[in-house]
């Protein structure tokens, strides 16, 4: 009887702190969606297109402008301005004006029609990656679409071989490169399948430490273990559940603009990923919970989480394979919930393959909300005998 | 008249400046915040990102072919430092498998008719499937296979054309990375990263040292001991001034000595760097205290603040380009300090620019000091103050009435 009203009163107080600050609404609901919406619709475009180059033309030949009329048709760049000198094309790539730039040597008609082997190269900015591997693709099969019709032309009028050998010696290997399941090698597909969990991620670590680290701060942790009738179990959960209710409707809102309004590609039964979002969501409650266990101080607690939080965008082998990384901050990465739940959407949602071979990511999502339980007795005796700064 | 108007003025303005001063020193976390975290978070990223390059990616090979030729293929793949040929398939399935089971993350498949099409001068496919969890996997399969294509080819004509062609190419082409010569990741990201985490270190600062005043209040009745009676121009600049004072060390460490300790691309020089960064460090200070207004207590900058860096990373351009946002984003993007502090930095640092080539970025950091400051002084002026005139209006009313309020919004007045 005393059990019921103890657990009714924890839940009535965790709602109630719930509802008086505005914290809570805006970093609950607003920011995660804001945050989604904003990663999504900032990379709508799918894949870098027309990146700003230039080109620097010092043989002004038939050939050269036919090279160039090729480059103005690759959907990957776009030129926008043409320089004299290799010096003034270099001075726009610094200044930022162009990412890049194609350079056509003179002399390059003569030298090619005489065999000499004339040479054109292709500057590129580096320092910003993925125009970079635009302006390459461009680059680079202009390239050799121009050694390839010359040779084209070559072969012919020597009548070596004929006209439908000729594309056969140019090319005898073949490759074929398939994406799958993003055969667009879409960059929104990639980077949001990890990033915009990881936001969620963030801030579900976040509000669940400053919400436990609140009551530590203010010294009303004692009133919040006895109107849980001392049991640290009803007090953190009368606490947690309406955080867990609000985060996974949060989590599907975010589901259901990724994969149904951005078409994110979803293979798999729906019900893996809706299913994975709640346990992501207790997860990294659990793992604020066992941070705020380990250090029970508002400001550490809050200060390790926010850590980790930030810190899991980079190292959790989102944008650099795992292997690649040092052992050790690979490590780290897997101490994160919001590791497994990228490799599960990439095995479950991109892939669609077997839930048999993510039975590992699954199990470690689950096994999250166990880990604070025998820390918690920890917290409590903290709570009861705070110390004041 | 004025003179004495004037006078008083910086006499006020050196007062606020001495008191945050004093201020920034005695608060635990706007040191962490200031120096520890400026100390430590580019030694962080540094390290994580210090691997540079994707080397050994694990692709199979099913090859139904079982040729000279095939095997040469494959042997010169495993040969690139791009990828790792780690086993032979049976047949697709069994690839398949293990790519399931993340053992490769490639497949290559060769065909059976592939030695048989290269000696009839028939086109001889090849299939590679790619994972597409992690782009640069994808990225640095098919750059692998491509080389390889293409150097068989050459040597396939070079057999077949001697008569006609001398050495391969016609046409040679090549390909030259500038600035980021290395062409390393680290290199490319930690430029951008490096001025977010001065931006955004000083923006949680002076949150905190907002969120501290604010407690100060609370306890006294609405009154912060330790603020400096002075009109709102000497305030905001005032402070402003202290936090770019703060930062001399840690923008000279950040800026100058972290790419030296990483080897990151180093072509700006020094004074031209710290030229340019000075308008940058006052704009985020002059940022920091508009923003100030959603901090309530210290601990809460966190909350409100943090997730802003990964934001601001994404507008300065780094990993989505500006060139490819649309016009909203990159109006929002221009709003921003280290929006054009990075590119600029990156111009300077990676690119060997000049400033006057980084004017545009220069001028457009004063802008928004000018376009911060005032937004400042509107904060200050008509929501900072009243608000603190209202909380001693209530406490000279009931002396535990703020106290009250804090205990309400804890829910603990639920229990009474």
């Amino acid at each position: 009887m005393d059990l019921k009203l103890f657990f009714n009163e924890a839940v009535k107080r965790g709602l109630v702190q719930l509802v008086r600050r505005k914290i809570y609404y805006i970093m609950m609901v607003v920011a995660p969606l804001l945050c989604s919406l904003f990663l999504l619709s900032l990379m709508d475009g799918g894949s870098v297109t027309r990146v700003p180059v230039g080109v620097v033309d010092l043989d002004q030949s038939s050939l050269s402008r036919n090279i160039e009329r090729n480059l103005a048709a690759m959907q990957g760049v776009h030129i926008i301005k043409h320089y004299d000198t290799y010096a003034s094309a270099e001075a726009a790539v610094q200044s930022g004006e162009i990412l890049g730039f194609f350079l056509m040597p003179a002399d390059l008609e003569r030298s090619a029609l005489n065999a000499e082997s004339p040479k054109v190269s292709y500057y590129i900015n580096y320092a910003y990656f993925s125009p970079a591997s635009s302006q390459y693709r461009g680059f680079k099969t202009v390239s050799v679409l121009a050694n390839g019709g010359i040779v084209k032309t070559v072969l012919d009028a020597t009548g070596l071989v004929d006209g439908e050998t000729v594309s056969n010696v140019l090319q005898p290997i073949a490759s074929h490169a398939h994406a799958l399941n993003n055969p667009w090698a879409n960059y929104s597909y990639y980077l949001n399948a990890s990033f915009v969990p990881c936001f969620l991620a963030l801030f579900i670590l976040l509000i669940t430490s400053f919400s436990i680290g609140a009551e530590l701060k203010y010294g009303t942790c004692r009133e919040w273990i006895s109107s849980a009738g001392g049991s640290m179990g009803f007090a953190i959960f009368g606490k947690m559940w309406p955080h867990t209710l609000i985060f996974t409707i949060t989590g599907w809102t975010i589901q259901l603009i990724m994969y149904r309004i951005y078409g994110m590609p979803l293979n798999c039964n729906p019900w893996n990923m809706i299913i994975a979002m709640f346990l992501f969501v207790l997860a990294n409650q659990a793992f604020a919970l066992l941070m705020m266990c380990i250090v029970p101080n508002f400001r550490y607690g809050a200060t390790l989480c926010s850590l980790f939080g930030m810190l899991s965008f980079s190292f959790c082998a989102f944008s650099i394979p795992s292997e690649t990384l040092y052992p050790w901050i690979n490590a780290l990465g897997h101490i994160m919930p919001v590791r497994y739940y990228f490799l599960l959407s990439i095995d479950q949602a991109l892939n669609g393959i077997d839930l048999y071979y993510s039975r590992v990511y699954y199990a470690a999502l689950i096994v999250y909300p166990l880990l604070p339980l025998p820390l918690l007795g920890r917290l409590k005796h903290e709570c009861l005998n705070p110390i004041y700064i | 008249m004025i003179i004495k108007n004037i006078t008083q003025w910086f006499h006020d303005l050196a007062h606020v400046w001495v008191r945050e001063c004093w201020l920034v020193l005695h608060e635990k976390g706007a040191i962490i915040f200031f120096f520890v975290l400026c100390a430590i978070y580019p030694l962080l990223y540094a390290t994580i990102y210090n691997p540079e390059i994707v080397r050994d990616v694990t692709v199979v090979v099913v090859d139904d072919d079982r040729s000279q030729e095939s095997r040469e293929l494959c042997r010169q793949l495993d040969a690139t430092p791009e990828v790792c040929v780690v086993a032979y398939a049976a047949d697709m399935q069994e690839a398949r498998r293990m790519m399931n089971e993340k053992r490769c993350y490639g497949i290559v498949h060769v065909p059976r008719e592939y030695s048989t099409s290269l000696s009839r001068v028939e086109k001889a496919d090849i299939d590679v499937y790619c994972d597409m969890g992690v782009l640069l996997r994808y990225k640095q399969i098919v750059t692998a296979v491509t080389n390889v294509q293409q150097h068989l080819t050459s040597e396939i004509q070079a057999a077949k054309m001697a008569a006609v062609t001398t050495a391969g190419a016609i046409i040679e082409s090549e390909e030259v990375p500038l600035g980021n010569t290395a062409m390393g990741l680290a290199s490319a990201v930690l430029p951008c990263i490096l001025m977010l985490v001065l931006q955004q270190s000083m923006l949680l600062g002076i949150g905190t040292l907002h969120g501290g005043s604010r407690e100060r209040r609370l306890a006294n009745r609405g009154h912060d001991p330790m603020e400096v009676p002075a009109g709102v121009t000497s305030t905001v600049i005032g402070k402003a001034l202290c936090y770019v004072f703060m930062y001399a060390i840690p923008m000279v460490y950040v800026l100058y000595l972290v790419p030296k300790f990483f080897d990151f691309p180093q072509n700006g020089r020094l004074l031209e760097v710290l030229t340019f960064t000075i308008p940058f460090l006052l704009a985020s200070a002059m940022l920091g205290q508009v923003l100030k207004i959603f901090v309530n207590d210290r601990e809460s900058a966190f909350i409100a603040l943090a997730f802003t860096s990964v934001i601001f990373v994404f507008l300065t351009g780094i990993s989505w380009p500006r060139c490819a946002m649309n016009s909203f984003w990159l109006a929002m993007g221009n709003m921003i300090p280290s929006t054009w502090a990075a590119n600029g930095y990156i111009s300077l640092q990676t690119g060997g620019a000049t400033l006057r080539q980084v004017e545009i970025n220069y001028w457009m950091l004063w802008l928004l000091v000018i376009l911060y400051f005032v937004l400042a002084c509107i904060v200050e002026y008509y929501l900072c103050r009243p608000r603190w005139r209202r909380m001693r209006h209530y406490a000279k009313r009931d002396a535990g009435a703020l106290m009250r309020e804090e205990y309400r919004r804890q829910a603990v007045d639920i229990l009474e």
